[in-house]
């Protein structure tokens, strides 16, 4: 818009414009649009999510800034006396779960308002072992350290978000004025009035006294100024939370994605050894056994027809022929399904025809709904395919449901478009991704990608599964 | 002859029963892992034991190292391993110092119902019954392939025939040559790769592995 008025004004005076003229009409402009700028500054719907950023961080903060800052210090002492040891690292352990979540919440709710687009650190993976090494595990988490150090640098970033938000409260009150002065202070014309303060942000102090209502425009002016400093003032307090969000709530150091990274490519190239070895054993104990005992029927059945004549145990030979078929058929079955287990070929059509396939071989009714407009990388398919493929069987198996639900679609995550998977039923529940159930394997193979799975089934149901992949791997 | 069989897979070990029940030969035992065969031949005192290499629990090679207890604490019981690929560490340690009533075949042979029986009746006298598949392997894996390198393609067709356990007989079967023939390719054999002319299918058996670097 202003651009345009840049633009046209010149050739609106009809000249070539000499230099000097160029000058004097672009300073007006810019002299305007800022003016313009910064009047409109506090009416901007940017402005409006910072402030409803800081209405709910402030209590969210204040909230768990007093959770760490008991348990921090609480688990820092005990654990270094004799006895207490054993409960001051168990709170020192809580202090990191919680310090984890809390943190989750916060890049949540700034991604949610401040359009800071904050990857989730990678979740903490509870190392196989006994309580010791898990413990070790946790009190080495660096995430949760330093989601605690956010936590805790809030508190002086809280205050001055208060600051800014007192601006914005005493701006709208002192506008608002001459307003109150008529609806509270219409006493009859005699009638002696106390000066009334306006009201000042913390932490100054009032210096303006308003006794008649002329004045009160002055209050209202002061309000104005006031108004058009507070969103400068957010923005400054935000800048600042959502620096530290960025440095403190992220993945981390890039010495910590690149461990990461090798521990995800570890998982999966034993994923993919272990497939294969898995694929060996299917063969080896599957089809090549069932066509070893056709050969060994057929052979037999040779044997008995011999070379010439007609044989004298034909019902005998009969019962080879049958058996070497039926072996057949069963060493075909095999081969399909494990032609299917390596790759089931419907995928290539897409991953919404492949999840019907699979639900419609499903003993319990299922529904399936895939919005996949744009098909992410083969790789992430597969993945998702089988991820889906194991849930449901879970689901049949385990769930007790009446029905499941299978859904797929394309979502904004926090590292752009992600692919979301969720299987759902309304059994039982009690799914626990921790055990050594297939959920811990599905987990494994999900982080091979930078995936996720989270698993919410609380007992009785109903259970939720969603596993969250990027487009690519 | 009297046969324990060791096979975790049941089609094949019902399979196998039947065809040796058809040929004349007892069954005795047939179990599904290593330390029921162990056992099996302690009780029963076979001829002859049919052994898959890999048998639960672990499903590596329980099957060898029961072979190999029971070729230790049996001499008399022949062994014939009987698996899905050729490993020739596996056929090395099982020859090793003593090719006496050893075979190993790969379960493909049962198709060829009558050559494998025979096998396994070799194994039982005390005889070797080695795969095409597992002698071509120890071709390969011999160092000493300068001896093999003078041999002609007949005399080369001849030695693996006498690895696999075949007599001279079995030799001029299989290649439609004459009996004179195959005694004439013999003695050249020995002659060229220096192993002491012997009679015995099992010691010539044995000259070819030591040759072949195994019989140690």
């Amino acid at each position: 818009m202003f651009d345009n008025e840049v633009m046209s004004e010149p050739y609106q005076a009809g000249t070539a414009p000499a230099r000097g003229v160029i000058t004097r009409a672009g300073a007006a402009v810019l002299a305007r649009t800022t003016l313009q700028a910064a009047f409109q500054a506090p009416l901007t719907t940017q402005a409006r999510r910072n402030v409803l950023y800081c209405l709910i961080s402030m209590p969210l903060g204040l909230a768990t800034f007093m959770i760490v800052v008991v348990l921090l210090p609480a688990g820092l002492l005990i654990s270094g006396s004799v006895l207490g040891t054993v409960v001051g690292l168990m709170m020192l352990v809580l202090n990191q779960r919680l310090a984890r979540r809390f943190g989750g919440w916060h890049r949540r709710l700034a991604d949610r308002f401040l359009n800071a687009r904050v990857m989730p650190p990678t979740p903490f993976r509870r190392p196989a072992g006994s309580v010791i090494v898990r413990l070790d595990a946790r009190l080495r988490d660096g995430t949760g350290w330093r989601a605690t150090g956010y936590l805790l640098l809030k508190l002086p970033v809280l205050t001055l978000q208060y600051f800014a938000l007192g601006f914005w409260a005493c701006g709208l009150y002192d506008l608002g004025f001459p307003l109150w002065w008529l609806l509270f202070r219409n006493h009859p014309a005699a009638t002696t009035l106390r000066p009334l303060p306006t009201a000042t942000p913390p932490p100054f102090n009032s210096v303006l006294h308003i006794s008649t209502w002329a004045a009160t425009l002055w209050a209202a002016l002061f309000g104005v100024a006031l108004l058009l400093a507070a969103p400068w003032l957010t923005r400054g307090a935000v800048a600042v939370d959502r620096w530290l969000i960025r440095s403190l709530l992220g993945p981390g150091t890039l010495a910590q994605r690149v461990r990461d990274l090798e521990l995800a490519r570890s998982r999966a190239v034993d994923d993919s050894a272990a497939l294969l070895r898995q694929v060996e054993r299917d063969l080896h104990d599957g089809a090549q056994v069932r066509l070893a005992a056709m050969a060994m029927n057929l052979g037999m059945a040779k044997e008995k027809l011999g070379h010439q004549g007609v044989p004298d145990d034909i019902g005998r030979i009969r019962e080879l022929v049958d058996a070497a078929h039926l072996n057949a058929k069963e060493a075909l079955v095999e081969l399909r399904e494990l032609v299917r287990g390596i790759h089931p070929p419907v995928l290539d059509t897409g991953l919404g025809e492949a999840l019907a396939t699979l639900a419609a071989g499903s003993a319990i009714p299922v529904t399936v709904s895939a919005e996949v407009t744009e098909r992410p990388s083969p790789a992430i398919e597969t993945i998702a395919y089988f991820c889906a493929a194991e849930l449901l069987t879970n689901a049949i198996k385990y769930s007790q449901a009446n029905k499941i639900d299978i859904a797929a679609a394309l979502a904004d995550g926090d590292r752009g478009q992600t692919l979301r998977l969720q299987v759902s039923d309304d059994g039982i529940g009690g799914a626990d991704p921790e055990g050594g159930s297939g959920l811990a394997g599905l987990r494994r193979r999900v982080g091979t990608v930078d995936g996720d799975l989270r698993v919410d089934s609380p007992p009785g149901g109903p259970t939720e599964i969603v596993v969250e992949l990027p487009m690519t791997a | 002859m009297r046969v324990v069989i060791a096979e975790d897979a049941v089609v094949l070990r019902e399979g196998l029963t039947r065809l040796l029940d058809d040929h004349g030969h007892q069954v005795c035992a047939a179990v599904a892992d290593g330390d029921a065969l162990v056992t099996a031949v302690a009780e029963q005192k076979p001829d002859v034991a049919v052994v898959d290499i890999r048998m639960p629990p672990t499903h590596t090679d329980e099957g060898l190292r029961a072979a190999l207890q029971i070729r230790q604490d049996h001499r008399d019981v022949g062994v014939l391993m009987f698996s899905q690929y050729v490993e020739t560490r596996y056929a090395s340690r099982l020859l090793a110092g003593n090719a006496a009533g050893v075979g190993y075949l790969l379960k493909d042979r049962v198709a060829d119902v009558a050559d494998f029986v025979a096998a396994l009746e070799r194994v039982a006298d005390g005889g070797t019954a080695l795969d095409p598949e597992v002698v071509s392997q120890l071709f390969r894996a011999s160092r000493r392939t300068e001896g093999l390198n003078t041999l002609t393609r007949r005399e080369r067709d001849v030695l693996g025939l006498m690895a696999e356990g075949r007599s001279n007989a079995g030799i001029s079967a299989a290649l439609f040559i004459s009996g004179g023939a195959v005694e004439k390719h013999v003695a050249s054999i020995f002659g060229k790769l220096g192993l002491p002319p012997s009679e015995g299918d099992n010691r010539r058996v044995l000259a070819v592995l030591r040759y072949l670097g195994t019989g140690e």
